[in-house]
């Protein structure tokens, strides 16, 4: 024990002490020799660990920053038996040790993720329809004065919202002059189309299976899910840091997820066969967007890249096709051309590039 | 007796890799079964070993940071920034959508300068923060400034910065270095800070010279791709020519790469060498090559361990900081007496959100 060396800073000036350690009563006092002299008794109780690496060992004050205590080496037993014990994960997980910690999180984090995927849908239905279509109304209000609006077209819009829509769950569904082939529901049940599909469709029976698809994420809440799960993920994920957490939210808000496009196919072809209106154009709708991907299909991307096709959506509306069923349009051909110019023969219809996104 | 003569580096690095590698592997298994919550704890428990291992003049460097405070930072930038930034995501879409565009891009250009100003806050506090938890002798740094002054200084020296084609970026990276580290003390000391910009300003002028050595490089494509379709016949020429013109972006990209590297590598030393605290004055050793050999080595490293590496990146570019620094000149541990700079509670919360470096 004769090499055990102190050194100490008394936390005032940056001199270092070479000192001895003398017992008192509930604790010590340390003394430098060579000069004479003699630090303020200190309590056991007081120290902390500064720091512990390989050889080197420091302790400080609860009370006074800087002051430091600190030798190479093993202490003596006597000493060693009062000094507290470093901490090295963390206060909570070297109480519980490591790998029970670990195991626990792991369990914690689990659920955490599970339960951020899962709670956005127990949610929404939780909502209030007035707060939401307040919401909705406060992001959206008339568009910009971009929706289109003429008699005819308006009667059209009408009869075809009647037809699929018939119990009026979407609170407004109308057309917008956007050159997108897109629809979007927004929140407060507001569904709107966009002027790009109306004129890429060939018939308005396609029109109306995205109409009857826009329905199902309506009936569903699946806006107000994607919002919360967006609000929430980027809470949860905002602990992972870096940008992996960023990109994560980014794809797993930009679609309702797998099973609520599927649940809004359901919905789509429940209405259509309600309404005696044939799913085949939707299929047919389906394949020309999927099928190829140049000329001017390449426009249609936009609803492809928000809405995941696949073959299977295809094969479902065209198995929906009952044999031997008699099916009459969704809009007769005066109906069909007044939506399709709608947009065009509108004189206040505010112009999309005028004012772009 | 309290005199201490330094010559040499003054400064040391005593760590080794295998010796930190168990706090690492611990700290990235905590991280990931947390979902990145503990990454505050793993940062301090890498730093206080890393300055734990480095030794400066007589003795080793403290870290006394805490977990708690880098978590309590995040969390008020969560709160104060990140949420009304949210609201501001979804109010921006809302003016648009209702025809509004031009409140929405004024919110906008708004917000974009708020984060500007914030950029800056969080460079000077990152720094004051990281100075009020190094302790050394028993005395620690620190500053008494906010840095709200220095987020100003930050916002309309850097826009300068890049008028002019960015001829005043050297002189507008200097001058805040220097701003920063002169608010900046250790125990009762304030740090100098003198950086001269004028000997990085001819490094930064290879910059310049790029275009015109792409356009060389282009040339020399052009050529060789030409004797290839003369030599091989109809076949090989494509190929060759392709080849060539697919080399010349790579090499642009690793040349602006190692200009980069150039004339950071020429700034910090410029930047160190002016800085001084009472008679100690520092050094910053590394050239070009051996900044260049650390990328090279963090490249390979990452690439070969399949990304796992990078939990040592923080310790190979601390290690090179320190083998790097050189102080000289004389210290009186007597008259370096404890700090009376204010200590903030919480950590670096803003620089961590906004990812940008202390240095």
């Amino acid at each position: 024990m004769s090499d055990f060396r102190l050194w100490h800073y008394d936390g005032v000036t940056a001199v270092r002490r070479s000192v001895e350690l003398r017992r008192t009563g509930e604790g010590f006092a340390l003394e430098e020799p060579e000069s004479g002299w003699t630090g303020t008794p200190v309590d056991w109780r007081d120290l902390t660990v500064v720091s512990m690496e390989g050889e080197h060992s420091a302790y400080g004050h609860r009370a006074i920053p800087g002051w430091r205590m600190g030798f190479s080496g093993q202490a003596p037993q006597d000493i060693a038996a009062h000094l507290p014990k470093a901490e090295r994960y963390g206060r909570w997980i070297d109480r519980f040790g490591f790998w029970r910690a670990a195991g626990v999180f792991m369990l914690v984090a689990g659920l955490v993720v599970w339960g951020a995927l899962e709670a956005p849908g127990v949610i929404a239905p939780l909502v209030p329809r007035g707060w939401e279509n307040r919401m909705g109304d406060a992001m959206v209000g008339d568009f910009g004065g971009r929706f289109c609006h003429t008699p005819a077209g308006d009667a059209a819009l009408r009869a075809l919202a009647g037809q699929i829509d018939p119990r009026h769950e979407a609170r407004e569904i109308a057309l917008a002059n956007i050159p997108m082939v897109n629809a979007v529901t927004l929140p407060g049940g507001r569904i709107i189309l966009f002027d790009g599909l109306v004129q890429q469709a060939k018939s308005s029976d396609e029109v109306a299976g995205v109409l009857g698809h826009e329905l199902g994420h309506v009936r569903h809440r699946d806006t107000m899910t994607g919002l919360i799960r967006q609000l929430g993920l980027s809470v949860v994920l905002g602990g992972a840091g870096g940008n992996a957490g960023g990109y994560l939210n980014g794809v797993l808000s930009l679609s309702y997820g797998r099973g609520a496009e599927s649940a809004a196919d359901g919905v789509a072809i429940d209405q259509m066969r309600e309404a005696k209106i044939s799913p085949a154009a939707t299929a047919a709708f389906f394949e020309r967007l999927g099928g190829k991907e140049e000329g001017a299909e390449a426009r249609a991307m936009s609803w492809l890249s928000s809405h995941p096709l696949s073959a299977e959506r295809r094969r479902r509306f065209a198995a929906a096709v009952t044999p031997g069923a008699t099916y009459r349009p969704a809009l007769d051909p005066a109906q069909w051309q007044a939506l399709r110019t709608a947009c065009a023969t509108d004189p206040k219809v505010a112009k999309f590039w005028d004012n772009p996104f | 007796m309290d005199q201490e003569r330094i010559g040499g580096d003054g400064f040391a690095f005593e760590g080794n890799w295998r010796a930190y590698a168990p706090i690492a592997f611990t700290n990235l298994l905590l991280t990931i079964v947390t979902l990145g919550i503990y990454r505050f704890w793993a940062t301090t428990r890498t730093r206080r070993y890393l300055w734990a291992n480095t030794r400066f003049i007589d003795d080793r460097l403290e870290w006394t940071g805490t977990g708690k405070e880098l978590f309590l930072g995040f969390l008020m930038v969560v709160v104060l920034i990140g949420i009304p930034f949210l609201f501001l995501q979804f109010g921006a879409q809302a003016l648009v959508l209702q025809g509004h565009a031009g409140l929405a891009s004024i919110l906008t250009l708004a917000a974009f300068v708020t984060i500007f100003y914030m950029v800056g806050l969080a460079r000077f506090r990152a720094l004051r923060y990281r100075l009020s938890r190094t302790w050394w002798h028993g005395i620690r740094g620190g500053s008494d400034d906010q840095g709200f002054g220095y987020g100003i200084s930050y916002m309309w020296k850097s826009a300068v910065g890049s008028l002019a084609l960015g001829l005043m970026i050297p002189w507008s990276m200097m001058s805040l270095w220097n701003e920063r580290w002169n608010k900046m003390s250790f125990g009762p000391h304030s740090f100098e800070a003198a950086g001269d910009h004028g000997p990085v300003f001819k490094r930064f002028l290879l910059f310049y010279l790029l275009p015109f050595i792409i356009i060389a490089l282009v040339g020399v494509a052009a050529v060789w791709g030409g004797s290839g379709l003369r030599g091989m016949g109809s076949g090989g020429p494509t190929t060759g020519m392709v080849l060539a013109f697919m080399l010349v972006p790579l090499l642009a990209y690793i040349l602006f790469g190692i200009i980069t590297l150039a004339f950071y590598a020429k700034f910090f030393r410029e930047a160190v060498e002016g800085l001084s605290l009472t008679g100690l004055n520092f050094h910053f050793h590394a050239r070009t090559k051996d900044w260049f050999l650390l990328f090279l080595g963090d490249i390979a490293l990452v690439i070969a361990t399949l990304g796992i590496g990078s939990i040592f990146l923080q310790y190979r570019h601390w290690k090179f900081f320190v083998i790097h620094m050189g102080v000289t000149g004389e210290i009186y541990t007597d008259e370096l007496t404890q700090s009376r700079t204010k200590v903030s509670r919480h950590g670096e919360g803003l620089l961590d959100a906004l990812d940008v470096g202390a240095f």
